[in-house]
């Protein structure tokens, strides 16, 4: 059977144009194939008619048990942290009240990289664009990072190179320049008309980014014989000149010590440049659903990820509950991974007691006490995941029946026995 | 098995009750006034010295979707100031501007709301916003979708297309977003501003072709033809500037003798008079709506203290920026659809600008003569959080306590405002009209906001206190749905509350111009833009109820 409209939840552009035909537990991609997801429905099928079973202790058991189990190591724990989160919304919906229960630490797979655009938007707020208002109203983009292109395979042709537009013809053939520090590795940039690549001689895009941010407040800034200040007056006076300017970024891509300053530079650029013309960010991310986590507990915890509820309260502090580094400093003795949109997406290693809600291709380590695999939001159950715009808020599509429980039921199962 | 109150003093405006002993019983999730032949009372309730009234219904609050979340990232200082615990009734939360959406519906049921309203969806988020509602305990819920700065009717107007092809676009919003309302807010205004317009007039042409009066004036006439009971529900152009009260009487004109209802109009009652260039015209928007019975308007009072302002319009947000405090501040384009820009406020009464806008907001209320076209917002959280009707209530029915509280505000704002010569206290059957009869009324909810026969059991008690700041604060007894909620302003259990929605007919061939519009210009496809009844329960989380159009 063939549905189409298929959302693909594989990256941040959530692009809702796949047909995928489903036969039995098989699935093959029926639309064009991009890598990430061709892999990713790749995994989703099955050609055996043998679905993993969840585990205690690296052996068999029931759903049942699996779930006791989960409980009782939750309630066993003098302090409990709930990661990954690379799931739907309603998943994160369950494991944000699963954590409120056992006054647990969540926070997502990818913490710290959330932590920029984060941090920027609390201290400073943002000017911001989405996907179809860049392809029907940007005539300028500009591209910090070429390796966007390997991570976003799809930006090009569902919003950099539209065959219509509301627009004028400016919006059709968009300028597109794409900067790279001179020592980066190229990314894969189409070779269409209007794409620009610029190299630049710094050490870094955080570099570049910076003296932006210096070119575009001081008018006094004129060009004196550097060939990274020159190139970066000539791209403001492209800004200055054309309708609506987009600035895309990755914060992935960046120095992760300076990722917030950069991000930080970025805002504070295109604040400036507003008071004259349009000029918006859109930040790409969410390819782990960091988005959708983030959603989730903002808006019912009222704060970002990380939360802590120790204290009977939502906590926020991205240092000191920051997953990753309270597994590594031995602060959680109970880790619960929620991992359902990829086989790949494994726990880290811990020497805490470990419960793996996952991907039912996962193989998780040995050392895993309970394994229980779920289905994948968009293909075993209907579902909802937010898009790196933050505002759209795409439906995924139940597609294929066979059995397996969607990571939202078996996370409430676990509370309730809590 | 019956609950039956009785002795209380009740307050049922539809029904032209006014403070009278009446006993009202409740079985099931509905009210009546005699007990069945059939049934036995299982719990009475004596109520000597207490008001009985509907539960309450907020028509215009932020409470849901991406702006909202925006604001809370914006505000953590004051989500860390306050933590909301959670017990076995409750979860935790936090935030009193903009809290979590749990808290959110226990701190309006805690005051005896039992249904809110969420004032800008844009269609491309309404899944986030009904979530965010869905989470939301306690109230049941509606939003109004947001129209008029998306690139599709613009279009549609600019090729002169029919109004009954409009007609057919807006009822297929409504569907496609489950929402109970149409809104506009500044009309073309935001769609002018991706265009580097800082500015746009209500008669001037905008980048699309049209002018916000020809916007207003088409979906005023689309939201009566469809019979939707809401009227077109708008933010008028250019708030919070000096003499937008010409724009806004303009605005009321724009509906053509058709129903509209001005949001927050505090914000647009501004004259350009005196020292500061800046002047109440509160008289002249009072007298606009006393004369124009086709005219509705909620305040959007402001409170002194910090907030956060959320507002679809880019514009006024943008170029209201430097006022922020503290300083920071975000502004976004979305989807041809619409924007948001989210901005820190603090109010204060030594600032002549927002003493004055206080007076303005409490001259608008005082000065519009029937109380069922004027309803008790404070635009939440724009001009202050929801939490703060209580007080509002107090300005409104104890002159000397307002008077007191005029008396302290900047002395130049004083001069400019005739606050202190209103003698009008609003009586309790006029606020058990506006927080009650009226916004059911105007939503279209038959058996909400009043204690008629075979009425949903809403029902919010109050013991009678002379301080009405404390009554209304914190009711006796809220009932959601025939179950007793909250006692002495505390919640007791907990209940998750439906999503009101309206479905006019139209004509499904609009599909055809739209779907070639998502396949051209969009990044979501048609058929998954489009929410369904059956995603609102299993995935979004809350049970639809649709209500009728007029025929």
């Amino acid at each position: 059977m063939r549905f189409n409209h298929v959302t693909c939840p594989h990256c941040g552009l959530l692009c809702d144009d796949l047909s995928i035909e489903v036969n039995g537990a098989s699935l093959k991609l029926a639309s064009k194939a991009y890598p990430n997801c061709l892999k990713a429905f790749e995994d989703a099928s099955f050609t055996t008619k043998r679905l993993p079973s969840p585990k205690v202790a690296g052996k068999k058991a029931s759903l049942d048990a699996a779930i006791k189990k989960a409980a009782k190591l939750l309630a066993a724990s003098s302090q409990p942290l709930i990661s990954g989160l690379i799931t739907d919304i309603q998943g994160c919906r369950e494991a944000v009240l699963l954590a409120e229960k056992s006054k647990a630490v969540i926070d997502h797979a990818n913490g710290k990289g959330m932590q920029a655009n984060l941090a920027v938007m609390q201290r400073y707020g943002k000017v911001k664009t989405t996907l179809s208002e860049v392809r029907n109203r940007s005539d300028l983009v500009i591209i910090f990072g070429s390796q966007i292109f390997n991570r976003f395979p799809r930006l090009s042709d569902r919003v950099l190179f539209p065959k219509t537009s509301l627009g004028n013809e400016g919006t059709i053939n968009k300028q597109i320049i794409v900067i790279d520090s001179s020592q980066a590795a190229k990314g894969s940039i189409p070779k269409r008309k209007g794409i620009t690549y610029c190299p630049l001689e710094a050490d870094s895009l955080d570099d570049i980014i910076h003296e932006f941010l210096q070119v575009v407040n001081l008018d006094s800034k004129r060009s004196n014989g550097n060939n990274l200040t020159n190139k970066l007056l000539e791209i403001k006076s492209t800004i200055l000149q054309k309708q609506y300017t987009t600035i895309v970024w990755n914060t992935g891509l960046f120095n992760s010590a300076s990722a917030e300053q950069t991000t930080q530079s970025l805002t504070f650029a295109m604040k400036s440049l507003m008071e004259d013309v349009r000029c918006v960010g859109l930040p790409l991310g969410g390819s782990k659903a960091e988005i959708t986590a983030n959603q989730v507990s903002t808006w019912s915890m009222g704060v970002p990820l990380p939360v802590a509820f120790m204290g009977g309260i939502p906590e926020h502090d991205p240092v000191i509950y920051n997953g990753e580094n309270m597994l590594q400093n031995g602060e959680a003795d109970t880790l619960v991974w929620l991992s359902t949109y990829s086989p790949d997406d494994l726990p880290p290693k811990t020497d805490a007691r470990t419960i793996v809600i996952g991907h039912p291709k996962m193989k998780v380590p040995s050392s895993v006490d309970v394994f229980i695999p779920v289905g994948i939001p968009g293909v075993d159950h209907s579902g909802l995941a937010c898009r790196t715009d933050s505002v759209a808020t795409l439906p995924l599509q139940k597609i294929r029946d066979i059995n397996l429980p969607a990571s939202s039921k078996v996370l409430k199962q676990i509370a309730d026995l809590v | 098995m019956a609950i039956k109150i009785t002795g209380g003093i009740v307050y049922d405006p539809t029904h032209q009750i006014d403070g009278k002993k009446l006993d009202l019983y409740i079985v099931n999730d509905r009210i009546l006034h005699q007990l069945p032949a059939d049934e036995k009372v299982k719990q009475t309730y004596n109520l000597k010295n207490h008001i009985v009234m509907a539960g309450a219904i907020d028509i215009h609050t932020h409470i849901g979707g991406g702006k909202v979340n925006i604001a809370r990232t914006m505000m953590l200082d004051d989500q860390i100031e306050y933590p909301q615990p959670g017990d076995d009734h409750r979860h935790t939360g936090c935030g009193h501007a903009v809290p979590s959406t749990f808290t959110a519906g226990y701190r309006y049921a805690e005051m005896g709301y039992t249904a809110c309203f969420e004032p800008a969806v844009l269609p491309v988020n309404a899944r986030q916003a009904h979530m965010e509602m869905a989470d939301t305990p306690m109230v049941d819920k509606g939003g109004y979708v947001l129209l008029g700065n998306d690139d599709f009717l613009l279009s549609l107007m600019h090729e002169s297309a029919s109004q009954s092809t409009i007609n057919d676009y807006v009822a297929w919003v409504l569907h496609a977003s489950q929402c109970i309302g149409i809104k506009v807010v500044n009309a073309g205004g935001i769609h002018a501003f991706k265009y580097n317009q800082r500015r746009l007039d209500i008669d001037e042409q905008s980048p699309a072709g049209v002018t916000p009066r020809d916007i207003i004036t088409t979906l005023s006439r689309a939201v009566h033809e469809l019979g939707v009971p809401h009227p077109l529900h708008v933010h008028a152009s250019n708030l919070g500037i000096a003499g937008n009260f010409k724009s806004t009487l303009a605005t009321m004109a724009a509906a053509e003798s058709l129903p509209i209802h001005l949001t927050h109009i505090q914000f647009h009652s501004y004259g350009n008079e005196g020292d500061y260039n800046f002047s109440s015209a509160a008289c002249e928007i009072a007298e606009a709506i006393n004369t124009t019975p086709n005219v509705t308007a909620d305040v959007g009072q402001i409170m002194f203290g910090q907030t956060i302002t959320t507002s679809g319009d880019t514009m006024m947000q943008y170029f209201g920026h430097e006022h922020a405090h503290p300083k920071k501040w975000t502004v976004m384009d979305i989807e041809c659809e619409a924007g948001c820009g989210v901005i820190p406020f603090r109010y204060r009464n030594k600032s002549f600008v927002n003493a004055l806008q206080w007076a303005i907001g409490l001259e608008i209320f005082l000065q519009v003569d029937d109380p069922w076209r004027v309803f008790l917002t404070t635009d939440h959280p724009n001009g202050a959080p929801f939490t703060t009707y209580p007080h509002l209530i107090k300005l409104l029915m104890n002159r000397s306590f307002r008077n007191d509280a005029f008396s302290i505000i900047h002395s130049d704002a004083q001069k400019m405002s005739n606050l202190a010569s209103m003698e009008r206290e609003y009586s309790l059957y006029e606020i058990a009209i506006m927080t009650r009869a009226a916004p059911a009324k105007i939503l279209g909810l038959s058996d909400h906001g009043h204690l008629g026969e075979g009425a949903s059991a809403n029902i919010t008690i109050y013991k009678k206190q002379d301080d009405v700041e404390q009554m209304f604060a914190k009711p006796s007894y809220v009932f959601k749905n025939g179950e007793l909620v909250v006692k002495d302003g505390s919640i007791i259990k907990t209940v998750r509350g439906v999503t009101h929605t309206v479905k006019p007919d139209f004509d499904i061939e609009i599909e055809k111009p739209l779907k070639r519009y998502f396949d051209d210009y969009q990044t979501i496809s048609l058929p998954n833009f489009k929410i369904s009844a059956d995603e609102m329960i299993e995935c979004i989380g809350s049970e639809v109820v649709t209500h009728p159009c007029r025929i």
